[in-house]
């Protein structure tokens, strides 16, 4: 029997309600997905826009800001940096180069999208993904790594920020 | 000998049956089962009715709920940011119980320095801290929170016993309380009100940049706990994340706060003479009769200069409440404050907002007629406000509800300008604060218990009142041509719902111990209800149901299974399956089309039955004249039939001949195409088929097959389907009602849907 799970995408309402300022909870989704027709990982996060604005805020210029009209090229910038900093994957056993292809906003959530190419295997794929973890220590980071055969999940927080998963 | 060919027939394909039984019977034997059919209906898990909550859903001719009133004196001292106050409890045991002690909330201890609260989260080490938060979390001493309860005293001042176990006080009375008996005690009591911004609280005081604080005030009193037929006492702690169950009563409060401080509560104003200034009470009686726009009370700069003031001097504000289930306020210099008038039924209530200069020009434009839109919507879907008002107030990252006024985040940047993100979520948090004072503070259901019972069916009727004010105020959401509801459409909850199976729980699970606390107690219960509304049970079903759980409970206690058992009982629309799946499990939906076979009719006898015959040792002449279909692709199959009609199957016309009147024959339909459609399931959800068939000439039609389609087979079914036209694609769910979690397999033939990901490269790519 088909069994397709589509990938997580975390509903998005932290700041919606009824005490919801004392209980907001901090989690990103990563869906990985290995296309192998293309020899590629393509990959789409998805992080709410208050948290990382609130990061970036922090440590680079408080007057940075997101998904607006006063929205800057610098501004955009600094959000490539920040992930590509954060976001790191080994592909069987090697660091790879990812390609930061751009982003997209929802009304709570950036979906930001990376692609790493030349990939003509998947054996193995090692994800460390520190994404706001120094804001808020009680953050989660999930990813779901998908071929055409399996799907594998991993939750990372800040005592495991990095995760391996295997496909032999 | 008619007869005996029919019985023929019978044996022939009976005997088929059975014939496939015995092949099976070689295989090692399967254990028996219960019942777990998923229509079963809901004995099991639902408790059996009494006099207390009757099978139908409503309250007992024996149901009973506890009162609880209060004469409340508070003194807020803005300086030392204390709150002090004494109060006398009168609560009437109606029940038929003997009571030995009362239990008494004191959710404030929650921000003790001995709490247990955050012993219970689980924490890591940061590698960067700010410098504050550092302090506060190893340097600094706890937090000085808490009740310091001063005294408990009895009717005749007799010291009370009393013990105090974290969030919940025991106090024993002089003699056991008897139904129908009141028992009247007080308490005096002080507390250090926190910062409810870096304390992430629901209530407290947040600061502001010329000194002075906005306060929003709530659980500051020792307050009763619930006792009823279900829980005994609700006692269950106050761990800070599920919310509160309290009992109704009056009030009776008088608030000490700065002479310049503008205020704001729970119930009617006593001593508005004493407190408006001429100016205020003229532009009040205007906002009495302005309906169409709010009329401001105290405008941006009377506020500004008040805030200068910093008055040592104090008034107090006398308010009364009648049958309501708590009480908060609101007070601060910097309030600007704004009425009107909304028409609910044949009575007059006021829309009324507080909030500073840092609202504007977000608060002025959209607070008030927020308020009153909802009002008008919440009272179409359940029972007329029956309250005096409603207010929302503006604290900084705030959404929380109490009776009659309720706290609203939602702030433009300092130049005033805000984001559509700002918007929308200042529209959504305040329509769904005020719908609070329907769910729980009218129907008052227990939320320490029942998240979802409030936050979801709240959640729901939220969409609605969003979706009408989106009609009412088309330049508010513009351009949007609806309001871009994020809870409520079906397809909103696929990403949860399709999520890691361990990081879920039923609906029906305490909050405190849900993951996902947002999706799994507001959007999944919200979406579940759109889905009967517009889907299952239709509009008119569900509204009338909807309005009828509301009515019946509305000032009392109701549980999961009093809503549960009234829809059902209201609308005659089976239910049970739905509250099992939607509600008790973390099943999904998907269904499909999982294939499709065209099928020929001809009068020639097909192989597959000439074998079944040669089996039997039966003869065509033992048999009547029968009607054969034949697959398309079998042995059987030629390509001819693709060009013959009925007229042709010569078995069918001689009978058409022989046995119909020239009228009659006028009268048949006679379709071409034959489909044998089997759909699958690989959902746990049953929900109904929707199917959209599309024709060759274009044209579509839909046919709903309703969810008892799969009581006999749980993952698939079939469905033969005669046409005049042929079927080119059949779509299952086309408006995507269901919460379907993959639709990759609703359609036929199979399309591919170009990937998200592929498709965001491509649009960049292009640019």
């Amino acid at each position: 029997m088909k069994f397709l799970k589509v990938a997580l995408l975390f509903l998005l309402f932290p700041l919606l309600t009824g005490s919801t300022s004392a209980h907001k909870f901090y989690v990103s989704t990563t869906d990985i997905e290995y296309v192998a027709e293309k020899e590629s990982l393509q990959i789409i996060t998805k992080i709410f826009i208050d948290d990382i604005e609130q990061e970036l805020r922090k440590r680079y210029d408080p007057s940075i800001s997101l998904a607006s009209k006063k929205e800057t090229k610098a501004d955009a910038e600094l959000l490539k940096k920040n992930i590509l900093q954060k976001l790191n994957i080994s592909v069987n056993g090697k660091p790879v180069k990812m390609n930061y292809l751009g982003k997209e906003y929802d009304i709570e959530t950036v979906k930001v999208y990376i692609e790493i190419e030349e990939v003509n295997s998947l054996n193995s794929i090692e994800v460390e993904n520190k994404i706001l973890m120094d804001i808020f220590p009680e953050q989660q980071n999930i990813i779901h790594l998908k071929t055409s055969s399996r799907r594998k999940s991993l939750i990372l927080d800040i005592d495991n920020p990095k995760g391996l998963l295997k496909f032999n | 000998m008619k007869i005996v060919k029919y019985l023929s027939l019978v044996m022939l394909f009976l005997v088929a049956g059975m014939t496939y039984a015995q092949e099976d019977s070689t295989e090692t034997r399967k254990p028996g089962h219960t019942n777990n059919n998923r229509f079963k209906q809901l004995y099991e898990e639902f408790s059996t009715p009494n006099m207390f909550r009757t099978a139908s859903g409503a309250p007992g001719p024996q149901y009973y709920q506890q009162q609880a009133d209060y004469v409340i004196n508070v003194n807020l001292d803005d300086k030392n940011k204390k709150l002090s106050g004494s109060e006398t409890i009168t609560y009437t045991n109606n029940s038929p119980d003997v009571l030995e002690y009362l239990w008494v909330q004191l959710d404030q201890n929650v921000r003790a320095k001995d709490s247990k609260t955050p012993l219970i989260e689980s924490s890591g080490a940061t590698p960067a801290d700010m410098a504050g938060s550092f302090v506060n979390t190893y340097m600094g001493n706890p937090y000085d929170g808490g009740f310091k309860i001063m005294e408990v005293k009895g009717p005749k001042g007799n010291p009370l016993p009393y013990t105090i176990n974290q969030t919940m006080m025991r106090v024993e009375m002089p003699k056991k309380l008897q139904p129908s008996e009141k028992f009247i005690f007080s308490i005096k009591w002080w507390y250090n009100i926190n910062n409810h911004v870096t304390d992430r609280a629901r209530s407290g005081y947040e600061e502001f940049e010329d000194g002075n604080r906005g306060y929003v005030i709530a659980q500051f009193y020792p307050r009763m706990a619930v006792y009823n037929d279900v829980e005994g006492w609700q006692n269950s702690q106050f761990w800070g994340r599920d919310e509160f169950a309290l009992p109704f009563g009056n009030f009776d409060v008088s608030i000490t706060v700065p002479s310049d401080h503008i205020l704001d509560a729970t119930g009617v104003l006593q001593n508005r003479k004493d407190i408006y200034s001429k100016e205020m009470m003229d532009r009040y009686e205007q906002a009495k009769k302005s309906y169409d726009k709010p009329v401001i009370i105290v405008t941006q700069q009377e506020a500004e200069a008040a805030s200068k003031g910093f008055s040592n001097n104090t008034r107090t504000w006398k308010f009364k409440a009648e049958m309501v289930r708590d009480y908060a306020f609101a007070t601060s210099r910097r309030y600007i404050w704004d009425m009107m008038a909304v028409k609910i039924g044949d009575r007059d209530v006021m829309a009324v907002s507080l909030y500073p200069p840092e609202g504007n020009p977000l608060w002025e434009d959209y607070s008030t007629r927020l308020v009153a839109s909802t009002l008008k919507s919440y009272s179409r879907m359940t029972f007329d406000y029956p309250y005096n008002k409603a207010i929302s107030v503006n604290a900084k990252n705030q959404g929380m509800e109490y009776p009659m006024i309720c706290w609203n985040y939602g702030r433009p940047d300092k130049d005033g300008t805000y984001s559509e993100r700002t918007k929308y979520g200042m529209f959504g948090v305040i329509i769904h604060e005020v719908g609070h004072n329907y769910f729980p503070m009218i129907v008052n259901s227990d939320e320490r218990q029942w998240t979802w019972m409030d936050e979801g069916i709240n959640t729901f009727v939220q969409y609605v009142a969003e979706q009408d004010f989106g009609k009412t105020y088309p330049a508010a959401i513009a351009p949007n041509e609806t309001y871009p509801s994020r809870r409520g459409p079906a397809k909103n909850i696929v990403n949860y719902m399709s999520g890691d199976q361990d990081q879920m729980a039923p609906i029906m699970t305490k909050g405190l111990n849900t993951y996902n606390f947002g999706s799994n107690a507001y959007a999944k219960p919200a979406t579940g209800l759109n889905i009967l509304r517009e889907t299952i049970m239709g509009r008119d079903l569900f509204d009338y149901a909807f309005k009828t759980y509301a009515q019946r409970w509305m000032f009392k206690h109701p549980t999961p299974e009093d809503f549960f058992r009234t829809m059902e009982d209201a609308s005659a629309v089976d239910l049970d399956w739905f509250w099992r799946e939607w509600f008790y499990s973390t099943d999904y939906v998907d269904i499909g089309v999982k294939e499709v076979k065209t099928f020929y009719v001809t009068s020639k006898m097909s192989s597959q039955v000439r074998d079944m015959m040669e089996k039997r040792g039966m003869k065509e002449s033992d048999l009547p004249p029968l009607v054969y279909m034949v697959e398309e692709g079998s042995e059987d199959f030629d390509e001819s039939m693709k060009n013959s009609t009925l007229n042709d199957v010569t078995t069918l016309q001689e009978y058409i001949m022989d046995n119909m009147t020239p009228e009659e024959r006028a009268a048949l339909k006679s379709p071409k195409y034959f489909y044998e459609v089997t759909f699958e399931k690989p959902g746990g959800i049953p929900m109904p088929i929707i199917a959209e068939y599309t024709y060759s000439d274009g044209t579509t039609e839909r046919v709903t097959y309703p969810p008892q389609i799969w009581r006999k087979n749980d993952t698939s079914v079939g469905k033969v389907i005669a046409s005049d036209k042929e079927i080119t694609k059949i779509m299952v769910d086309p408006d995507e009602e269901t919460a379907d979690i993959d639709t990759s397999n609703n359609s036929w033939p199979q399309r591919k849907k170009l990937g998200e990901f592929t498709k965001f490269k491509q649009d960049t790519e292009q640019d």
